[in-house]
């Protein structure tokens, strides 16, 4: 899951960042309010952890500019701001979550984990296709309950799959999904690891719709 | 002392107006019993010169008549205590029934005519002798003196009695009186003990006599100062907690990164990442130190320094920091540039700007710290080649813990509310601009002239 951090501290952005990519997310981080905002209306994140106190755009006004534009990614806000009247505030003006510094961060992960899901209307943890399980929190897959091996973007690229099952995702939707920034991607690898994703789940899981992308039928259809 | 005098103002009144009370009555029963027993003198002595004086003439027109009765008749209870004789020729020819038959007075020890008072059978008498026109004639009119203590002592008991009643009803008014006079007071001193600690609304008592009034102006005034000392502090309290939040979650994020780090190299970042946020911690620590050392504006003292050597003593000591940076440092000063300040503070102050403009310029920046002095005062300018500040960020720097945009360095915000609060303690101007020289950001703190010529201490 890609997400975006926005901390302009540099010594805590750079210990989330490490902790979150431990984690299994990949973390793209920004400084300042500008380049948070910048980066949340180009949509190409799960979601993001948003300070507060931030130069050149107080994150506040980011988060209100956000809302006006109509994004919907979950926003968890991460503050030294602990008084009820800021809390209260900052849901009202579209903060999913409120998390006061400083913080487990093996629980903003797992707070970011439930924010994704439920953005995606999904209120259990582990997703399931016919007889394939992924666990977001352990980074597992199973099919019929035996483990199977993925690499780190083949998991990542299954995960945005099903979390948006029923629904296409393009190539260029999946590389934003399991590249961060200055990763390098290349021009077949996202039939790359369709096509070892395949190998390993067996069966026809993953469905490509020909010119457009790829899709997991939806929970309805074989769950 | 203090036993006599006791310690409630009440009790100082009450025994002040109720001993001077006592004492102006008895003088006044004094003053009463001398002046009455003077005019009672006078009168009954010029009583008894007249009753003499009668005698004579009348015995002057009764000497040729034989029956001459000895014993005059009293006439009246008081008369066994007056006394008279006539004396013709040395012989008694008339007397009253308790006269002597001797002269009262030795004629030959006293002239005539006189007051004499005697010894007559143990019992004091006045008597007064004088003598007849026809020289021969003596007459002597004596009264008893305890008939006089009498009078005096009757005048007297009925002067006194009403004064007597009153002195109580008087003592017991002026209990009245200064105990509802001092109850503001009282009612002060309860409403102030009644108080929570951390009510620090005005006093207000109830009529209030104008002499409490610079008191409690006073009293509200100082309260006032502490609560708006309070409400700095609280405000101070929850900043600085709440500042440290940052660096807290630093460390953790960092300690946490580094437990789960997969590889070595990974870890040792996260690691030396965990100690640098311990020393940010324990610098942002330092600094709401003396900043709350500041603020609380404990012992500052005024003398005339010289701003010069100051900057040249903190230039020297943080030139190692930035020649690790590759950075040009130098200051730029005349011999003289005399300030009136805490030698300390003013030290601090210097430091806070020249780290500053070091930590937040880029490796191999330049660095002048300049000094100007003038009629009008000395101005300090610190000058970089950094990036700058924005308008915006130049504007919001007074708010405490901002930092401005795009800072590559690990500092708290503090050191500009330390600089500025120092600042306003000289009464220096604090401005900030795009530098002229180096392109960077400029401070400029203008110090006012200081009156005393420099080199002579200061008070």
């Amino acid at each position: 899951m890609r997400i975006l951090l926005v901390e302009d501290d540099l010594l805590l952005g750079d210990g989330l960042r490490a902790r979150l990519r431990q984690l299994g997310f990949l973390v793209d981080w920004v400084q300042d309010g500008e380049a948070a905002e910048r980066e949340l209306i180009a949509g190409q994140h799960a979601a993001a952890v948003l300070d507060l106190g931030l130069p050149r755009k107080d994150g506040m006004d980011v988060l209100a500019a956000l809302r006006r534009a109509g994004m919907t990614i979950p926003i968890l806000v991460l503050t030294a701001r602990d008084a009820v009247a800021d809390r209260i505030r900052g849901l009202d003006v579209g903060a999913d979550d409120f998390v006061i510094k400083p913080v487990d961060a093996d629980e903003l992960a797992a707070r970011l984990r439930a924010l994704i899901r439920r953005s995606h209307g999904r209120p259990q943890e582990r997703l399931v296709i016919g007889n394939v399980v992924l666990d977001p929190a352990a980074r597992v897959v199973e099919r019929g309950g035996v483990q199977i091996d993925l690499s780190l973007r083949e998991f990542d690229l299954l995960h945005a799959l099903m979390l948006n099952c029923g629904r296409v995702l393009s190539r260029e939707q999946l590389e934003a999904h399991i590249y961060g920034w200055g990763q390098e991607v290349e021009s077949n690898a996202i039939e790359v690891h369709v096509h070892h994703l395949r190998r390993k789940l067996g069966g026809p899981v993953i469905q490509t719709v020909r010119g457009v992308g790829y899709r997991v039928p939806g929970a309805g259809s074989s769950a | 002392m203090t036993w006599i005098f006791p310690r409630s103002l009440r009790g100082r009144l009450l025994l002040s107006v109720w001993g001077l009370t006592t004492a102006v009555w008895f003088a006044a029963a004094m003053l009463t019993w001398f002046d009455a027993r003077h005019e009672l003198d006078e009168l009954l002595d010029a009583h008894l010169a007249q009753a003499a004086a009668l005698l004579v003439v009348q015995q002057a027109r009764e000497t040729d008549e034989d029956d001459r009765a000895i014993d005059a008749p009293s006439l009246h209870r008081y008369a066994p205590k007056v006394a008279f004789q006539v004396f013709q020729d040395g012989q008694l020819i008339q007397r009253s029934a308790n006269a002597p038959s001797k002269p009262m007075i030795d004629r030959e020890a006293r002239p005539h005519p006189a007051f004499v008072t005697v010894a007559i059978e143990g019992i004091p008498w006045r008597v007064f002798a004088a003598k007849g026109m026809r020289g021969a004639m003596e007459v002597y009119v004596g009264e008893r003196l305890d008939s006089r203590e009498s009078i005096l002592w009757a005048i007297l008991r009925s002067t006194m009695w009403p004064m007597t009643i009153a002195l109580p009803l008087l003592v017991a008014a002026i209990w009245w009186a200064i105990t509802s006079a001092i109850s503001p007071l009282r009612n002060l001193g309860q409403a102030l003990a009644r108080r929570q600690p951390d009510v620090l609304e005005p006093v207000v008592v109830p009529g209030a006599p104008s002499e409490m009034t610079p008191a409690l102006e006073a009293l509200n005034g100082l309260l006032t100062r502490i609560e708006a000392l309070m409400a700095n502090e609280r405000r101070f309290t929850a900043d600085a907690a709440h500042e440290l939040r940052t660096p807290i979650a630093a460390i953790r994020a960092q300690a946490e990164a580094a437990l789960g780090a997969a590889d070595p190299g990974e870890r040792q970042h996260a690691l030396k990442a965990t100690l640098q946020g311990c020393d940010r911690a324990a610098r942002l620590v330092a600094q709401l130190l003396t900043l709350s050392r500041i603020e609380s504006g404990t012992a500052m003292s005024m003398e005339v320094i010289n701003l010069a050597v100051v900057a040249k003593s903190v230039v020297a000591e943080l030139a190692p920091l930035a020649l690790r940076r590759e950075q040009s440092i130098g200051v730029d000063a005349g011999a003289d540039c005399a300030v009136r300040g805490d030698q300390t503070l003013m030290s601090v102050l210097v430091r806070n700007l020249v780290d500053n403009a070091i930590r937040y310029s880029p490796r191999g920046a330049s660095i002048n710290i300049s000094l100007a002095s003038g009629p009008s005062g000395t101005t300090l300018l610190v000058d970089d080649s950094g990036p700058g500040m924005a308008e915006t960020d130049i504007q919001r720097l007074g708010e405490r813990f901002f930092r401005g945009a795009g800072r590559a360095e690990d500092g708290s915000g503090l050191g500009w509310s330390i600089v500025q609060r120092i600042a306003a303690l000289h009464h220096a101007t604090l401005q900030v601009t795009r530098s002229g020289s180096l392109g960077g950001t400029s401070v400029a703190i203008a110090f006012p002239a200081c009156i005393d010529s420099p080199g002579r201490q200061g008070t």
